[in-house]
């Protein structure tokens, strides 16, 4: 039995993986990942800097506004400081330097550098000020269009943006040959709000030290977590290691959902090669059925191990090259996280999740394929497959937000989304007997589809059986219409 | 347990919702033996030969594999050509004939062994690496046909093997299918070329219309069809005349030629006989040789008409009803 389930799946698998499009998806995609992560700081970085200039009586505003456009690059600076505390909502002695010394008005640059940072990872600004050449918007239009240039510190350039801020309460004028980009006239409204803000205080008598200091005193909000006595010597701070899990379950709901999109397609690829090449009834007078079934399966889960596996390899290459550069307590806060996701409390019913899952849906696509001559016959009943797996998807992206929403509870019930949505809820340590309910409606609901999808299969296969009889076998099986 | 009988049917029905695809069938395959499995296209065949494998289940009677219902065990014994020719497209032939060798229960290193051997023997040695997409339609075939009897079966059951050959792949077929005769297989095959079974048949399985028409050996199936004599005559003689009072009343005028049906108990001098002593100006005679084909043709149109019959009858009983 161990044999031919063994030869049928490598056969399948050495054919998989002899295919050029098999190495194609395992060299893209990672190499897609990585700019679908790099994609924002590039466009960030690739953003072209912009000259604006503040038409006012002083400078009061051109300050407010230089210091909300700086905003993000303090957030950034503050990362580079140090990116544990960052992430673990923590403060440090460095973040603390940085924090006063902008306090006391310096640039970020020069917060920066007080506190024993490095300017060089500090993006540039995306908006630098520059002295109105013009202080009328008549006289500014040709900067404006471009038919003028500015002298910058980058030599002559075209100035983006005119602030005209009056005296009193007049309205603020926001100038632009530019109607798209928006950011810097959102910065300009929150740069108002603050000012606004400042002088109603003063008007009421409150002077701006004083605002300072009930802005400085303001309490951070600790976030700490109930343990049970147990677990009481992890300390109660909610750390980077308390997130961890639902960061890797998130990963996992995620891989299970990109596995069954992208390699159980093989399956029904090549099963639909095997109907359209009449390889069946050579196979069934050498194989049992459910071996076949069983090597068809295993082979394509290692296709997905084979790829999980070299982008495994290759990430911890990666990381190993950086390692030496990685400062210890980084690398401490590393070993802690990957502790708390490597507990068999979280990842047995997580791997059970994702073979199951795998099993469920990989069976159905193998039975599809057997109704199917070609592609396009395939893809007619895979359009419902499709929609019904986009629900996972959504789950997902609710329990990004809320690993134990109510919605998640419901529908981990149903079947067919069992795998993924108990991989999603396993973080947020659900009762055990919901735990274990739930594995046993996946592992019911498993056998029931390979029972099924064995069944169809044999009617592909043997008896020539296509899409057209899927109707007919939904008709057979309503009440009252039988035969 | 297990029997030395490769094939034993035993009142075979198999339906397809309310089409009888096979009806009734019985027959044996000795050990040892070649028998063709013959009939129109649509004649049940293949179905029961699937049924034979255990590919498809009987919805009556039993088919048995040396002995038992067909099994994973008994099948291992068995090497099948199906009907319908497929091959994975991407791999070569070697490794095909290996892949299917060592399903059946052959060692990687002896199944490539035999693989190379056999491509050998074909004259396929140079193609033995390239893609099956890379090779013509008739390579193909011979590939396929390789990898059913590369395990050395006891019992090679072939669908239509010759479909699709040339002449003359189909001779080095026949040549092939006597090898594996000579090595000891019992061989079973269907088809629908006469010629093929003629040369190569012990015994035959004639099927029309899903039912069993004729089992027996050649000279059984051509004594099915009756004797005949072909007497030549000059003058226009009416011969029919002259020997229907002796007792040769079935007589065909075929141009000057007179085909004269040996009754029971007659042969050939008999008629001849007859026709001298009726005083018929005999210009030839010559006993007429059997062919398959004509048993074939006769036994097919007896079984298609008594379908005919059946199936008046059975709207007459409805009409009544």
């Amino acid at each position: 039995m161990m044999r031919s389930i063994y030869l049928v799946a490598r056969r399948d698998y050495l054919g998989y993986v002899q295919a050029w499009g098999f190495w194609l998806g395992l060299l893209l995609t990672p190499v897609l990942m990585g700019v679908g992560m790099m994609a924002p700081s590039w466009a960030a970085a690739s953003q072209p800097t912009r000259y604006y200039t503040v038409i006012e009586d002083g400078n009061a505003f051109a300050e407010v506004l230089r210091s909300e456009l700086d905003k993000e690059r303090e957030q950034v600076a503050r990362m580079t400081l140090d990116p544990l505390a960052v992430m673990n909502n923590e403060t440090s002695e460095a973040i603390e330097t940085f924090d006063a010394a902008l306090d006391e008005g310096a640039s970020v640059e020069v917060a920066l550098e007080r506190a024993g940072g490095s300017t060089v990872d500090l993006p540039q600004s995306d908006f630098i000020y520059v002295e109105p050449p013009a202080r009328t918007s008549e006289a500014l239009q040709p900067y404006l269009l471009g038919e003028r240039s500015i002298e910058t510190p980058n030599g002559p350039q075209t100035l983006f943006a005119a602030i005209f801020v009056p005296e009193g309460d007049g309205e603020i004028e926001y100038w632009s040959e530019n109607i798209t980009a928006q950011s810097l006239r959102g910065k300009v409204q929150a740069a108002e709000q603050t000012l606004t803000e400042r002088r109603v205080f003063e008007e009421a008598g409150v002077s701006p030290r004083i605002l300072n200091e009930a802005e400085n005193r303001a309490r951070t909000v600790s976030e700490k977590r109930a343990r049970p006595p147990s677990a009481a010597g992890a300390g109660a701070q909610v750390t980077l290691a308390d997130r961890a899990p639902f960061f890797a379950a998130v990963m996992m709901a995620f891989l299970l959902w990109f596995l069954i999109f992208s390699v159980v397609n093989y399956l029904l690829m090549g099963t639909i090669e095997e109907r359209s090449n009449k390889i069946f009834d050579s196979l069934l007078t050498s194989v049992k059925l459910p071996h076949m079934l069983a090597g068809k399966l295993l082979a394509v889960l290692a296709v997905a191990l084979t790829l999980m596996a070299v982008w495994a390899i290759g990430a911890a290459v990666v990381v190993n090259m950086f390692s030496s550069a990685m400062p210890a307590d980084m690398r401490e806060t590393l070993f802690t996280v990957i502790s708390a996701v490597a507990r068999p409390s979280l990842l047995v019913p997580a791997v059970l999740s994702f073979v199951l899952g795998y099993l469920m849906y990989g069976a159905v696509f193998l039975a599809l394929g057997s109704l199917c001559d070609t592609i396009q016959e395939a893809q007619t009943l895979m359009t419902p497959l499709i929609v019904l797996l986009m629900v996972p998807m959504f789950m997902i992206v609710v329990a990004i937000n809320d690993a134990e929403s109510p919605i998640l509870s419901v529908m981990s019930w149903v079947p067919v989304f069992t795998p993924f949505l108990l991989i999603l809820r396993v973080p947020a340590g659900p009762p055990l007997w919901e735990v274990a309910g739930l594995l046993v409606l996946m592992i019911a609901a498993t056998l029931l589809v390979l029972w099924l999808a064995a069944r169809v299969y044999r009617a592909g296969a043997v008896h020539g059986a296509g899409v057209g009889d899927v109707g007919k076998w939904f008709a057979k099986a309503l009440p009252g219409k039988k035969g | 347990m297990t029997s030395s009988v490769p094939l034993e049917m035993q009142g075979v029905t198999k339906r397809f919702g309310f089409f009888t695809a096979v009806r009734d069938l019985s027959f044996t395959v000795p050990q040892g033996s070649i028998v063709g499995f013959l009939g129109p296209n649509g004649a049940g065949k293949s179905t029961g030969l699937r049924m034979a494998l255990g590919v498809l289940s009987p919805d009556e009677g039993e088919a048995r594999l040396f002995g038992a219902p067909p099994n994973i065990n008994s099948l291992r014994r068995v090497g099948f050509l199906p009907e319908e020719r497929g091959l994975y497209k991407k791999m070569s032939p070697r490794a095909i004939i290996s892949y299917f060798a060592r399903l059946k229960g052959m060692s990687a290193p002896d199944s490539r062994k035999r693989a190379d051997e056999l491509l050998e023997a074909m004259g396929l040695a140079e193609f033995g690496r390239s893609r099956i997409s890379k090779l013509s339609k008739g390579m193909a075939q011979k590939v396929q046909i390789l990898s059913s009897l590369a395990h050395g079966p006891e019992f090679l059951i072939l669908d239509e093997p010759f479909s699709g050959l040339d002449p003359v792949n189909q001779q080095g077929l026949e040549d092939l299918i006597i090898e594996e005769h000579k090595r000891g297989a019992t061989i079973l095959f269907s088809t629908h070329v006469m010629e093929h079974a003629e040369r190569l048949c012990d015994s035959i399985v004639m099927m029309a219309r899903g039912r069993k028409v004729f089992d027996g050996t050649l000279d059984e199936a051509y004594g099915a069809l009756g004797r005949a004599v072909l007497i030549g005559v000059s003058d226009g003689f009416d011969l029919d005349t002259a020997l229907a009072p002796k007792g040769f009343t079935q007589n065909e005028k075929q141009g000057d030629t007179w085909r004269v049906s040996l009754p029971q108990g007659q042969d050939a001098q008999d008629a001849l006989r007859a026709a001298i002593n009726a005083g018929a100006p005999i210009t030839s005679f010559r006993p007429e040789e059997a062919r398959l084909r004509d048993v074939f043709v006769s036994l097919v149109s007896e079984a298609e008409a008594a379908d005919l019959d059946e199936s008046l009858k059975a709207d007459t009983i409805a009409e009544v009803i």
